[in-house]
């Protein structure tokens, strides 16, 4: 591989992490909650994908136990925010904290060991022979394509084109109005916070069954806050979600090709990289372009526990 | 005659008050009966944290020095709150503030005291810029503060990780990843624990009159209940959320100082020992109050003390942070749950009808 591909290819595999977190991320906001404890779920998905595959000896099996955790996890969390209509910045926070501290206290044994069964490398028929590209986008394991493929091309298709879509983000923007309309407002935001959540601790399996393979205490390294921040850069749009996490991973590629090329610059320096240009994501195109600013604006109810009583 | 919940806009102060009480016990319960089912014995534990933290003059002295830089934290976080912007990035700031403090503490030469009051002056100014960003982000563009402070917390561990470990290493080279001793220190106040406790206790105390009793405060109070209403009454409202970012970063700032200058006096990795995210803790069981930063701080302290006790029991520190998560989501339910009575009311108009007529 030479140095184009083999930045692409790592660029790519890096990326997927935020991706399917965003992914996740949107849904939820789309309906109008905010979850800000992607990044506890995906430390506990990680940790859960890592325990299951020493035990089976199966990354299906890894991811799975991760999706259906996080969709647990989700449940509780729209009984909390969504039934309840406790404060949800303040859930979300708490779930951070309380997923990176059972995640850490579970994970001590398994710290360090690799696991020991990986999504492999699954090249794609002809496509894979593509000079340059071939090597970097289409020899990756089966979850990058679903990551970059499939699942954002489902989901806009969802959001923007058919008539599900349409209600769920009315729920977003006016549950008042969509609940008016006999949308289920409380059944909906249930159903897509757990997907969110479950996609979340998906995100994390991914982490360490495709990217870095082993897990060790913040393994996570606030990629569940770039996911909850690509979310906002993308205007709550799927495909630019993705977009936005592989500009992410292009800066954690040139972290890593600085450290094996012995760049004159520290590597923690290097590491800060994908933080940096996250927040330049975050803030030069809607300090740039008030015009973007209100076309990318968020949800109107986001954040906002619904009363039908107060309508 | 049926029973409902009513939910009224604006609970009783005393109701959310029983609501916490309730919800840091249960957080405890839930807690103790988790490290149960690995097999611990949560009373025998708890009956030992409770000796180690209050029944030594050391084990108090040790807690002080977990209080003063919650406090401040806890304080910074407040600020914020009440112009309605959440800093996240208390943890960064605290960094940050440490960092400068140590540049100036290694490296400007000249009596103490001087270099310890410029030690301040560089806390204060790292906390500052390191939440500048953000907070004009926040004002020009309104770019979600919670997030942007959130991500400089991960570029300033990393900063200090890389001085405590490169340029700043201490140069004899028998102590890995830490800077050489800061001379200057602030004075004790009671054996190992320093004047940073009092002062952190002046200055919260000195923030709450500002913001109780000035016009200033009165207008910052306004902006964060109710931006619009702020805004058409012509008050600066983008000037007061900077100012008032800026006031919380300092804050911070000043914590990662009292740190380094007090506690620590060297700049290592992980000097700031989660005392960022605690201090959203600290803020959130304030509720407002700024007084209730030093309750919370405390609360706070023999939690996390209570984590280092339980690491020489075998159980792990990263614990703590999962029962601080704990009491967080408590308290979350708890408050809403505060908003609701249980009251006795007419059957609902509809039962009526139906009941008309069907006779």
């Amino acid at each position: 591989m030479d140095l184009a591909t083999g930045l692409l290819h790592t660029a790519v595999l890096a990326g997927g992490v935020p991706a399917l977190a965003a992914l996740g991320e949107v849904l939820t906001e789309r309906v109008g909650v905010i979850n800000l404890g992607v990044e506890g779920l995906m430390a506990l998905g990680a940790v859960t994908a890592v325990v299951t595959v020493v035990a089976t000896l199966n990354p299906w099996l890894g991811l799975l136990a991760a999706l259906g955790l996080g969709f647990a996890i989700g449940l509780v969390f729209a009984l909390v925010t969504v039934q309840v209509r406790a404060n949800q910045v303040l859930c979300g926070l708490a779930l951070t904290l309380l997923g990176s501290g059972l995640a850490a206290a579970i994970g001590k044994p398994y710290s360090g060991t690799p696991v020991p069964a990986l999504f492999g490398p699954l090249p794609l028929p002809y496509l894979s022979r593509i000079p340059v590209l071939g090597q970097a986008l289409f020899s990756q394991n089966i979850l990058v394509y679903v990551i970059y493929g499939m699942l954002p091309a489902g989901l806009h298709y969802l959001l923007f084109r058919t008539r599900h879509g349409l209600n769920l983000r009315a729920v977003g923007e006016n549950p008042a109005a969509a609940d008016a309309a006999g949308i289920p407002v409380q059944r909906i935001r249930f159903c897509y916070v757990a997907v969110g959540a479950a996609l979340a601790a998906g995100s994390g399996a991914y982490l360490t069954l495709c990217f870095v393979p082993s897990w060790s205490e913040g393994v996570v390294a606030g990629r569940g806050w770039i996911a909850v921040a690509l979310v906002i850069f993308a205007g709550y749009r799927p495909i630019n979600a993705v977009l936005g996490a592989l500009l992410f991973g292009v800066t954690t590629a040139l972290g890593f090709l600085g450290q094996a090329r012995n760049w004159p610059i520290a590597a923690p320096l290097l590491s800060m990289l994908p933080y940096l240009a996250t927040l330049v994501l975050l803030i030069v195109p809607v300090a740039a372009s008030p015009s973007l600013r209100r076309l990318m604006a968020a949800p109107a109810a986001l954040g906002l526990g619904y009363f039908r009583d107060e309508r | 005659m049926t029973y409902r919940f009513q939910r009224s806009a604006t609970p009783p102060g005393s109701r959310v008050i029983a609501a916490r009480g309730i919800a840091v016990v249960l957080a405890l319960l839930t807690a103790g009966a988790v490290l149960r089912l690995t097999g611990a014995a949560p009373v025998a534990l708890a009956r030992e944290v409770i000796t180690d933290t209050f029944g030594s003059s050391f084990a108090l002295q040790d807690l002080a020095l977990l209080v003063s830089p919650l406090i401040l934290t806890g304080l910074s976080v407040s600020v914020a709150l009440r112009v309605g912007a959440w800093n996240i990035g208390a943890e960064g700031q605290f960094n940050a503030g440490a960092v400068a403090a140590t540049g100036v503490g290694l490296y400007v030469p000249g009596p103490p005291l001087v270099v310890l009051g410029l030690m301040l002056v560089a806390g204060i100014g790292g906390g500052i810029l390191w939440v500048a960003g953000p907070a004009l982000a926040r004002a020009y563009a309104g770019v979600s503060e919670l997030i942007s402070t959130l991500l400089l917390n991960f570029v300033a561990g990393l900063l200090v990780y890389w001085l405590a470990t490169g340029p700043w290493l201490e140069p004899s080279g028998r102590a890995i990843g830490t800077t050489a001793r800061i001379v200057p220190e602030i004075p004790a106040l009671w054996d190992e624990v320093h004047w940073g406790l009092a002062a952190a206790v002046i200055i919260a105390v000195s923030v709450s009159m500002l913001l109780t009793f000035t016009r200033w405060g009165y207008e910052i109070r306004l902006c964060g209940s109710n931006l619009q209403a702020a805004h058409y009454a012509g008050m600066p409202v983008r000037r007061h959320l900077i100012t008032v970012m800026l006031l919380s970063g300092a804050i911070a700032g000043t914590a990662g100082m009292f740190e380094v200058a007090g506690t620590v006096h060297h700049l290592q990795g992980g000097i700031s020992n989660n005392f960022g995210y605690l201090g959203i803790m600290v803020a959130v069981l304030a509720r407002r109050s700024m007084l209730g930063v030093l309750a919370g701080a405390l609360f706070m302290a023999v939690l996390l003390n209570s984590g280092i006790i339980l690491s020489t029991r075998g159980v792990d520190v990263s614990t703590v942070l999962a029962v601080t998560g704990l009491v967080l989501l408590y308290t979350a339910i708890g408050d809403e749950i505060a908003h609701y009575r249980f009251v006795r009311a007419p059957e609902p108009a509809a039962a009526r009808i139906n009941e008309m007529s069907s006779t």
